[in-house]
């Protein structure tokens, strides 16, 4: 019986459609072809993709793509949308090769999709553990292509390579032992012929690292630890041996620049976040942005933004990097808006501090001296009892993107005007358990605090424009040589602004928090927007 | 175990009352400090009785799940649990955010333990298994002889006209594995079914169906382009559901049948 039912389905099936009145215009052509390290380097002149998680090399999240424009942005309207089926907040940025869209999923999962139409051509599901170590929910912000292979982080601390045509697991390497409090968010980098990856854990006493891996087999090629230790002086920062549970982790996407073959990358808290009376010092080289050589992963310079912190403000932002104009001479800058509230304009040839402004509210230092240090207000550490400061432990940003805009010139900052009462507490470390010492509490409701986009000349720090968000913003942010500038809120919102002004061109609400960057891309002559928002990851265009 | 039983799970699908040890029970217990006691043949058949009762609605009767309830299935590696203690905490806790409900707080912890045991069972532990192959054999002839790594990968390697036979050993025992070499259209699952579309302007495009809908078309071609189709683009389009290998029983004798069996059922995740 079951043999005549089989049978019975191997018949060929022909279905004849009619034709249509208006015949298919475009010339078929099979999708996705090798992304070569050509194309990465190039990645701004094919605007079409969006072929790695911060759009190029150089982060800026800008877009040549014109054809949604401040003219027409308000025809925008929901093209397809794509339910990611286990529940969490989506924090994807999606990368498109050829047509084709890959997202990633909660909790290490990846799909690919076909970029007009949102309709699934395969999904890879990970295995994991039931007893991960996580701080901040099951995320995932995205792959890594080179060639046709897919490169993603996974949550047991885990760098997975994935054949990009069809989903196929090729190799499976554990970075890290999860069970000591490692674990795997960000979309790694590739350099050259290299899978640059970073590694979460702060909130777990963890000593971080940036490591490259081989594309072809998964080897370790080199590692750089992020918190100094024997036989680097700069363990001197660290009291006794508080730098083996330093922290640094360096859970987010790097940038690179190919002239001087410097990859950069920021490092997040040291360990424990808010009791520092165990690691006196400066805390090399935690809340930092390190230029690593490429080739090796050696450190050629650093720039630490807060030394010594106790507040959990990482250096968790995305290194952006531009060629500006600063006192009538072309310098080669990373523009860097930290979690500490003050922004930052640093020469990215040899970290020299250039410009250092803050561009939302804080309480904690008094500004910064010619070297770019915070000049502390005495009495602003956690205590026992709390103490009020500002910026929160989310901080005045945190590793929301941000973008900056060669058409205007400036740099775009999700900013968030908090306060938190901070407390210490007395904590030993245990492998794998928590070991943050202590925490914060909003005195008042989070809904009383605000958001804004800010705009800066990074030439400057000086804030041109803002567009003020309530309640509040965690979104990353795009702009496009239209002239725009995409983003979203927490209470659901997605809009388009001018670059220009901030003048608010189009909203659309999408029901769930927006806790992820938008991105664009372009499939047959016709451009596309992209933003994730609660579970769903959504896909605007112009009306037909 | 020495125990030939290509059958036994079946028998246990149906609730026959042979009792027998799971020896890896009480070795994945104690990774994580719980030990299931739970683990003899008559508590398997209480678990299997509980199960039919209570989780086949969304897992199904055979526990191999329905996508339509996103039930997963049972009856190979678990993703979101490694040990029987993992398995024990869903079904005690359920799963926040999803359709898989704790079990109620009156059902006792031996009862559930039982449950573990059942599903546990249903995992086709290879061993269980006394195979006449070779596994080295096998291996030979997929990578000589039969030169399956030209349609499927293996760790890694190989083509994509067929299967990631990776992990295959988890979801196919030797049974169904030998079919598939010697009646590969016996089960076509429809991913590797074959379309031909011809498009509105007559190009022609040939591959393994990817994903078909209402209204489109998803591809994989013999050369691993990807293609995506609306059925508008198209004139008319075929669909085979036959499988697009070739039967392998005139190419090897049994025994070397057997070998490959022993092989394919070999790979799991651990190697």
């Amino acid at each position: 019986m079951k043999r005549l039912a089989i049978l019975l389905v191997s018949l060929s099936l022909a279905v004849q459609v009619s034709a249509q009145e208006e015949p298919f215009q475009t010339t078929m052509t099979p999708a996705f072809s090798p992304v070569t390290w050509e194309r990465l380097l190039n990645a701004a002149d094919e605007p079409e993709n969006w072929l790695m998680y911060s759009g190029n090399l150089s982060s800026q999240r800008f877009s040549k793509l014109d054809q949604i424009n401040t003219s027409n942005v308000a025809d925008l309207e929901l093209k397809w949308a794509y339910q990611i089926p286990v529940i969490d907040r989506a924090e994807t940025v999606p990368i498109v090769v050829d047509g084709i869209m890959f997202i990633t999923e909660a909790p290490s999962n990846v799909v690919a999709v076909d970029a007009r139409t949102g309709r699934r051509y395969w999904r890879y599901d990970h295995d994991l553990p039931e007893d991960l170590r996580i701080c901040c929910g099951r995320n995932n912000r995205g792959v890594a292509i080179l060639g046709e292979t897919l490169f993603m982080s996974t949550l047991d601390a885990h760098l997975v390579a994935l054949d990009a045509r069809t989903g196929n697991l090729l190799w499976d390497v554990a970075v890290a032992d999860y069970a000591k409090g490692y674990s795997k968010t960000a979309a790694p980098l590739i350099v050259k012929d290299k899978v640059v990856t970073g590694v979460a854990g702060g909130e777990f006493g963890i000593r971080g690292f940036i490591d490259a891996y081989d594309p072809a087999t998964g080897e370790r090629l080199w590692r750089t630890y992020t918190i100094a230790g024997p036989g680097n002086p700069d363990v001197s920062s660290w009291s006794e041996d508080s730098w083996q549970t330093g922290g640094g982790a360096s859970w987010i996407t790097g940038s690179y620049d190919p002239e001087l073959n410097q990859i950069y990358w920021g490092t997040g808290n040291p360990g424990p976040d808010w009791n520092g009376d165990a690691r006196l010092g400066d805390n090399l080289y935690s809340d930092s942005a390190l230029a690593l050589n490429a080739d090796n992963g050696e450190i050629e310079w650093y720039f630490q933004f807060t030394p010594h912190d106790v507040h959990d403000w990482d250096a968790i932002q995305v290194p952006i990097l531009a060629d500006i104009n600063y006192q009538g001479r072309l310098r080669k800058v990373m523009m860097w808006a930290n979690r500490n509230a003050f922004y930052y304009t640093i020469d990215r040839e040899n970290g020299d501090f250039l410009v250092g402004k803050p561009y939302a509210l804080q309480t904690w230092a008094q500004g910064l001296d010619e070297n770019g240090r915070p000049i502390r207000v005495p009495g602003m550490f956690p205590t026992y009892e709390g103490i009020v400061v500002s910026p929160s432990i989310g901080g005045a940003t945190n590793w929301w993107s941000p973008a900056f805009s060669p058409q205007t010139g400036l740099f775009y900052v999700n900013a968030f005007d908090g306060e938190q009462k901070f407390f210490k507490r007395d904590e030993e470390y245990t492998e794998g358990e928590r070991f943050t010492g202590g925490g914060g509490q909003y005195i008042q409701p989070i809904d009383t605090y605000f958001s804004a986009i800010r705009a800066l000349d990074p030439s400057t720090g000086d804030i041109r424009w803002e567009f003020p968000i309530q309640p509040r913003s965690s979104a990353g942010i795009s702009t496009t040589a239209g002239n725009l500038l995409f983003s979203g809120s927490v209470d659901g919102y997605f809009y388009a602004l001018d670059a220009r002004t901030g003048e608010e061109l189009w909203n659309v609400s999408l029901g769930a928090r927006v806790h992820a960057a938008p991105m664009t891309f372009s499939v047959d002559g016709e451009q596309f927007v992209t933003i994730a928002a609660g579970n769903v990851v959504m896909t605007f265009g112009l009306k037909d | 175990m020495g125990l030939n039983s290509k059958f036994w799970w079946k028998w246990l699908l149906v609730g026959g009352t042979f009792c027998f040890s799971l020896t890896n029970i009480p070795a994945l217990a104690q990774e994580t400090g719980f030990i299931n006691l739970y683990n003899t043949g008559v508590d398997i058949r209480l678990g299997a009785r509980y199960f039919e009762r209570q989780c086949s609605r969304c897992h199904g009767l055979d526990a191999k799940g329905n996508d339509e309830t996103g039930a997963p299935d049972l009856t190979v590696r678990l993703s979101r649990a490694s040990s029987d203690a993992g398995v024990f905490r869903i079904i005690r806790e359920g799963i926040a955010g999803t359709a898989m409900l704790p079990v109620s707080a009156d059902v006792p912890d031996p009862q559930v333990w039982q449950l573990v045991t059942y599903i546990a069972s249903l995992n086709t532990d290879p061993a269980n298994f006394d195979l006449p192959g070779s596994v080295a054999a096998g291996a030979a002839l997929f990578t000589g002889r039969g030169d399956c790594g030209s349609c499927h990968m293996v760790g890694g390697v190989g083509g994509r006209r067929g299967p990631d036979l990776s992990r295959v050993g988890e979801r196919r025992d030797p049974d169904e594995l030998k079919t598939d070499l010697i009646d590969p259209n016996e089960t076509v699952l429809p991913r590797w079914w074959t379309i031909r579309a011809t498009a509105t302007d007559g190009t022609v495009v040939e591959g393994w169906r990817m994903g078909e809908d209402t209204f489109g078309i998803r591809l994989i071609d013999a050369n691993a382009n990807l293609w995506s189709f609306s059925k508008e683009q198209m004139q008319s389009y075929e669909r085979v559901e036959d499988s697009t290998m070739p039967s392998y029983a005139q190419t090897f004798s049994e025994s070397e049948i057997d070998d490959l069996v022993a092989y394919l059922f070999s790979l799991r995740k651990e190697n």
